[in-house]
């Protein structure tokens, strides 16, 4: 029942997200400027003569007041009859069903690239000890904190400087799912995810080490090994886990950057392209679609984190879900106490932990 | 402990890795690794172009540059033109006016076939100017070139006679252009999806796919019979195939020519022509686009600019040398003229263009702006002098953003308050159609002087009904208008010369406008040869390329 509840809450947070968001972007774009006749007549600064001006607006119906195309985009979007692109004629679902494993492509093995690094990170910076090894940990903090801000074209373009112009390991070009070429987009896009990703992990593995089922397991003779392993990288990983459905929403946004600068095929540009051009059909199908990969990714992400959380399921839990946003980690002790909360408190969820 | 250390010495080991990497990146490429320069026939020619993909292939439908540069490979107009502004035949071998100019018979190749074996005739002639023509099609460029034409007429299969309702002295060099080029009847009747996909033309080259967002792929056309002006050989290109790839960003195209990716890309940063052109194995071609220059117009159509004198004082004020030369890093030339400098029709008066801030404020003083408020600009009654100024991202590269934000500063100096507002190019032609500007920078690509028609006759003010208009400047001289519309009509080429020298004269003296530079467009190549550009759209022909073995 349980379950079955918490589906519908999803898909009805799924079907709202989806529709404030198209709702957003189709005003959006109007109030943006320019004219979406254009995009039907070959683009911005048509000079399309008046008889091809009628023709096209009545066809795409354009001439219909903002508020009746709203409602036929509206009940396009419902019905999955997402309509034609203004600029290319072709069937919207085509254009973005093209680009749509590309993207996925490079959004996928970015977040997973960044948990890699991320996780290498935090365990090396949390297993660092004495004088050495805090001047470790602090040149990884400090990295993080630097990966975390740097700008995805600024990367970008000093990894295609360094590792295409100059060395020339890699294309500059990235195309499909040839490796070569997907390598300095996917890095470019998981750094400052790591970075993000890393700073959460590390936080939670160091409370982690210091907690008292930590303290417990030592004291029945768990190496350390075990305890990160088998204990501390789980209570870690949770608010990672649920923070990587928000990054997945910024790797989505950040393949704009990252597919145009590496002149990658995929639904950023796609995207960027239908905004110049005001070609409304493709950028509300765009946005939808992503829309939907992030919610989808946001329920996967708390499907994982319910699996991996060894604490018991009840009502007390939506209390003690990790909170930790990217400001809190690291420096506010609120996001600790809601993580350490539940270990200090029951005994039976120390003893499930350990 | 153990592992700390050991994370250290991985540290270490990245840290050290690292710094030949960054030396060697701080370095300009090592032409190290220059291919050998014997040519070879056949393999795959790699473009990068940044220029934005466009969202059909026949350049018939809306008709932009971008359309223009793929199109030249597939489809070839009826006539060419050379260096000299000389009409060279192409498709059509010959023709002739009758005396009233309102006549013109064309006498066209009879041994070329398009690439879907459709014979090129009279007909297919009288097919393409229908299909420009067409409101259903949506051609701005092809179908404002060709207004004046009624009527085509098949004579027979060889002669193709053109009606015009009236004279048009720029027939011809409207024929030049690839958004006028010829395609196959047969192509056109797949409908708009299909001719959009792929066009069928009688050019060297012939569109094999067309993947959106990535490339298109073009194969050679192995029955390639026409003779196309200034080759070097006759019969079918040299290469097997031309893969036309879509990179938005300059600095990964220049990126990908270095490392050998692709073997020519067009936009290229500044700096990067500045290294083609000190030499190395980046070769630099520099074809200016025909056409109007790079320049500033000024709204005259509205305060302040509707007052010479305010007109006069900005141009005096803007001082775009020396922006000119650093940002562009001495690869482009001003120009003091509204054409471009491959138009042999251009004149050019740099007398006009000084800078000489003394005589912008006393310009500006005597047009009434004497008052100055709190942030040091100038008022009159009450009002700041301010230029409302869009600027399309789209079309403005980064460094003439730059330039406009040194114009900004300068203009300051006297008093103007410079608003630069950067827009998407939807963004931009709707703040023009919306009369939002009193300055803007907006290029036009056109062969021929006629381009001074289009943009400065009053005609040029009324909006097509999506709400463009070309006459930014909003001029509206009789006389000017009258030279432009002699100019049109004669068929005596010293006439034409002289009436298009007036009207130049005329704009620049009213200062309507700072020229600043040539539209600039610029191919970098590596590793291969007889690339050439035309000389009428000045997009690049592969007809007689070779890679280097």
């Amino acid at each position: 029942m349980n379950i079955l509840r918490w589906g519908l809450g999803r898909v009805g947070a799924a079907a709202l997200v989806a529709w404030v968001v198209t709702t957003v972007v189709f005003f959006a774009l109007r109030i943006a400027g320019g004219d979406p006749t254009e995009a039907i007549l070959g683009g911005p600064g048509s000079q399309a003569g008046e008889e091809a001006v009628a023709q096209a607006r009545a066809d795409y119906g354009l001439d219909k007041p903002l508020v009746v195309q709203y409602l036929v985009q509206m009940q396009r979007i419902v019905t999955l009859q997402l309509g034609d692109s203004y600029a290319r004629k072709t069937p919207v679902a085509e254009l973005v069903g093209a680009q749509l494993g590309s993207t996925m492509l490079l959004a996928v093995c970015a977040l997973v690239l960044a948990w890699v690094i991320a996780l290498t990170l935090a365990t090396v910076a949390t297993r660092a000890h004495g004088l050495a090894g805090r001047a470790v940990a602090a040149t990884i903090q400090a990295g993080e904190v630097v990966a975390t801000v740097v700008p995805h074209f600024w990367l970008g373009a000093v990894l295609i400087l360094v590792f295409s112009s100059s060395l020339g390991w890699f294309p500059a070009t990235s195309v499909g799912a040839a490796p070569a070429g997907l390598v300095l987009p996917v890095v470019t896009l998981a750094i400052p995810t790591a970075g993000f990703l890393g700073q959460v992990m590390r936080d939670g593995l160091a409370e982690a080490a210091a907690s008292p089922f930590a303290t417990t397991a030592r004291a029945r003779g768990a190496s350390e090994s075990r305890i990160l392993w088998r204990h501390s990288l789980r209570h870690a990983a949770l608010p990672a886990i649920s923070l990587s459905g928000w990054s997945f929403g910024s790797l989505l946004s950040g393949a704009v950057v990252v597919e145009s600068l590496f002149g990658r095929p995929g639904m950023g540009r796609l995207l960027l392209d239908a905004t110049n051009a005001r070609d409304v059909p493709v950028v509300v199908a765009v946005v939808l679609v992503v829309a939907v990969a992030y919610t989808v990714v946001m329920t996967v992400a708390d499907g994982v984190e319910r699996l991996v959380d060894p604490r018991p399921r009840g009502s007390a839990r939506a209390t003690d879900r990790p909170e930790n946003r990217p400001t809190d980690s690291g420096t506010g002790s609120g996001a600790r106490s809601s993580t350490d909360a539940p270990a200090e408190q029951s005994p039976r969820t120390e003893k499930a932990i350990v | 402990m153990l592992a700390a250390r050991r994370a250290l010495t991985r540290r270490r080991a990245a840290l050290a890795a690292l710094v030949p990497v960054l030396v060697l990146a701080s370095c300009a490429s090592d032409p190290a690794e220059s291919a050998s320069t014997t040519p070879r026939d056949g393999g795959t020619l790699v473009y990068a172009t940044g220029d934005a993909e466009p969202s059909c292939l026949d350049p018939h439908v809306g008709g932009n540059y971008p359309q223009a540069l793929i199109s030249t490979h597939v489809l070839e107009p009826l006539v060419g033109r050379d260096a000299d502004g000389e009409i060279l035949p192409w498709l059509a071998t010959a023709w002739e006016v009758s005396p009233d100019a309102l006549t013109w018979d064309f006498t066209l190749a009879d041994d070329v076939a398009f690439t879907d074996g459709t014979p090129f005739d009279a007909e297919a002639v009288k097919v393409n100017v229908a299909h420009l023509q067409d409101p259903a099609t949506g051609s701005s460029t092809g179908y404002l070139a060709l207004a004046k034409v009624a009527e085509v007429e098949v004579v027979d299969a060889t002669h193709a006679r053109f009606h015009l309702s009236e004279p048009d002295s720029a027939l011809l060099e409207s024929l030049s252009q690839q958004w006028t080029a010829i395609q196959s009847p047969a192509g056109i009747a797949r409908g708009t999806e299909a001719n959009c996909a792929a066009p069928v033309g009688t050019g060297p080259f012939v569109v094999e796919s067309w993947t959106p967002q990535q490339q298109v792929d073009l194969v050679r056309n192995d029955d390639y019979t026409t003779v196309a002006p200034e080759a070097e050989h006759a019969g079918p290109a040299y290469l097997d195939r031309i893969v036309w790839r879509f990179i938005p960003d300059a600095a990964t195209r220049y990126a990908a020519l270095q490392s050998g990716e692709v073997h020519v890309i067009d936009n290229p940063q500044p700096d990067a022509v500045a290294s083609a052109q000190a030499g190395g194995d980046i070769t630099d071609i520099d074809a200016p686009r025909p056409g109007s220059v790079n320049r500033i117009e000024l709204n005259s159509g509205q305060a302040p600019f509707d007052d010479v004198r305010v007109r006069e004082a900005f141009i005096r004020a803007a001082d775009v040398d020396p922006g000119i030369e650093t940002l562009y890093a001495g690869t482009v030339t001003r120009s003091y003229s509204p054409l471009s400098s491959s138009e042999p029709l251009a004149t050019s008066d740099d007398s006009l263009f000084g800078t000489d801030t003394d005589a912008a404020n006393a310009l500006l003083d005597a047009a009434g702006w004497t008052a100055r408020d709190g942030d040091g600009y100038r008022t009159k009654d009450g009002a700041r002098l301010t230029l409302r100024f869009p600027v399309s991202t789209n079309q403005s590269v980064a460094a003439e953003q730059s330039l406009f934000e040194q114009i900004q500063a300068n203009a300051r100096s006297v008093g103007f308050e410079v608003v630069i507002t950067p827009l998407d190019l939807s963004g931009w032609y709707g703040a023009l159609a919306a009369d939002e500007y009193e300055i803007v920078s907006a290029p036009y690509t056109k062969v021929g002087p006629d381009v001074l028609r289009i943009l400065y006759h009053s005609d040029g003010i009324i909006p097509a009904p999506s709400g463009y208009f070309a006459n930014h400047a909003k001029i509206t001289d009789p006389a000017l208008d009258d030279a432009l519309d002699r100019a049109a009509a004669t068929t005596d080429p010293a006439e034409r010369a002289a009436l298009y020298a007036q009207a130049q004269q005329t704009v620049l003296e009213g200062f309507y406008l700072l020229p600043l530079y040539d539209q600039q467009n610029h191919f970098l190549s590596r590793g291969t040869t007889g690339i050439r550009t035309l000389h009428t759209v000045s997009t690049p022909t592969f007809l007689d390329t070779r890679l280097a073995s």
